[in-house]
């Protein structure tokens, strides 16, 4: 255990190092939610009378949310070391090391989102929260809503990278990896709410969404934010979000254990 | 250029992956328009078929720059590795050499695509299209290429100066390339000059999209687009002037 959590402080730190990348992000980020609001705001406009699925106040602080955890919902956040290794085979070197395989990449990679949401959050917050009337993040509707939203994102940040590592794990079986990433982003990203937000799909696919682990990484917790979800039923659907880590975690765990048996004939 | 297919062929299942992810992600940006189409029934006067257009061209020429002129997206990596030197050495031309040196021919099912969505968006408006408007469509079509080649070429004449912060780039051309889905005049006045004088998406799928379904007869909207030829042609010279500055960083 104490490998591991040295192993997390040492990745922590490297990842510290990127601040100035980060502030590339900030600013990408800053961008991208202006423009998606510009454009619901244009969308909301032309269409007045109708009846929308979403509040134009409430589509807007969803889109601030997600800018700002983005890190925490962006389907794909390669590891280049770990898709190195794939490829070249130096994965058989990692059968004999010490410590658990999976749960080793599982604190990198886990320690990589949580620097770049950290660094990156703030500022956008600040910036969208300080915005003038129709462009802002809104306050969110309760305490108990905030409590929970922070609980869910804390939770969606375990659920992200064990998503991520099964999805790194999957490529030993492809070997180029760039078909398995675009593939996952896909549907990860229609699926969490990430092109358009949950309740603007079509039926079917809301059924679908609603089924799949995915939309707890933000349709879920920004929807709470915003009162759009009851407290109640937010504390209801928590174990759910729980049992996914699990399973997931569990299915990735394995998938790394009959990778590597494989790899082993690979390396000779 | 077949060699470069060839060595992709060799990872077949990745290839078949490759090519099904193409065609998803695409579908789901196109899916979102629709989505939101269902909701709304239009956008400051533009219904979804005239999106489909404006979308299908932008996407057309992003996608076929992606397609054949990969190589100079990747232009960082030729100056940090020193690999530049290579093609200069060469007696062919260096722009034409580092635009065909890699390409990614799944992402022509993209390109395919657009070009059924613009297919579909004529259809389904009934825009009779006499010759001027099939020039028109054509020099849309073409204008859109030349644009993003425009910008990546730009941004690989900014790694003349310094690699950093290159993620800038993505502004401009993923964020831009968002942003000119729609016709621009849905947007704010500062988006709506930015991209028309600055950065001439405009000129691509907004003011020839109004000659194409009949708002205005006005003959200069038809022959916009050749627009960007202007700001091609200025990143190719930028591009050179980087070129006689350029000193290598390989021993």
């Amino acid at each position: 255990m104490r490998s591991y959590l040295s192993y997390f402080k040492l990745r922590i730190i490297t990842n510290i190092q990127y601040r100035a990348a980060a502030l590339a992000g900030v600013s990408t980020q800053l961008f991208f939610g202006f423009m998606y609001i510009l454009f619901y705001i244009a969308l909301y406009e032309s269409n007045a009378g109708i009846s929308a699925p979403m509040s134009l106040e409430n589509v807007i602080s969803y889109m601030w949310l997600g800018q700002a955890f983005y890190a925490l919902r962006i389907p794909v956040l390669k590891d280049s070391e770990l898709l190195n290794m794939i490829k070249d085979g130096n994965l058989a070197y990692e059968i004999i090391r010490p410590q658990d395989f999976y749960f080793k990449f599982y604190i990198k990679l886990y320690a990589h989102r949580l620097i770049s949401v950290m660094l990156r959050f703030f500022p956008i917050v600040i910036v969208s929260v300080l915005l003038p009337k129709p462009y802002n993040l809104g306050a969110p509707t309760s305490i108990g809503a905030f409590i929970i939203f922070l609980v869910i994102l804390v939770l969606s940040s375990f659920l992200i990278t064990a998503l991520s590592i099964l999805v790194h794990l999957l490529t030993i079986f492809t070997i180029d990896s760039r078909g398995v990433f675009s593939f996952y982003a896909v549907i990860g990203e229609l699926f969490m709410g990430g092109i358009v937000p949950i309740p603007f799909l079509p039926k079917i696919l809301r059924i679908i969404a609603y089924i799949l682990p995915f939309r707890f990484l933000s349709d879920f917790p920004y929807r709470i934010y915003m009162g759009d979800i009851s407290i109640s039923s937010g504390i209801n659907l928590i174990p759910i979000n729980i049992l996914w880590i699990i399973v997931i975690v569990l299915i990735g765990y394995m998938v790394s254990k009959i990778a590597l048996r494989k790899a082993v004939i690979q390396g000779g | 250029m077949k060699l470069c297919i060839k060595t992709k062929l060799e990872y077949k299942a990745s290839v078949i992956i490759n090519s099904i992810s193409q065609f998803l992600v695409f579908f789901t940006y196109y899916f979102m328009v629709v989505a939101l189409f269902d909701k709304f029934n239009n956008i400051k006067g533009f219904n979804l078929y005239e999106i489909f257009i404006c979308f299908g061209v932008i996407h057309f020429g992003y996608a076929f720059c992606e397609t054949f002129f990969r190589g100079i997206d990747r232009f960082e990596d030729h100056i940090i590795k020193g690999s530049l030197d290579r093609f200069l050495v060469r007696p062919k031309n260096i722009l034409l050499q580092i635009l065909v040196s890699e390409v990614d021919f799944v992402k022509v099912f993209k390109a395919l695509q657009a070009l059924i969505i613009i297919v579909i968006g004529i259809v389904k408006l009934n825009i009779n299209l006499d010759i001027l408007k099939i020039v028109t469509l054509a020099n849309m079509l073409i204008s859109s290429v030349l644009i993003f080649l425009g910008i990546f070429i730009f941004t690989a004449s900014y790694c003349f100066i310094t690699v950093d912060g290159l993620e800038v780039k993505n502004l401009f051309t993923d964020g831009g390339k968002y942003l000119a889905e729609y016709p621009i005049s849905i947007y704010k006045k500062g988006v709506f000059i930015f991209f028309t004088f600055v950065i001439p998406y405009g000129f691509i799928n907004y003011y020839p999209l109004l000659y194409l379904i009949g708002r205005t007869n006005n003959i200069l909207y038809a022959i916009s687009p050749l627009v960007t030829i202007l700001f091609t042609g200025l990143s190719v010279v930028v591009f050179y002037k980087g070129l006689k500055r350029y000193t290598s960083t390989g021993s």
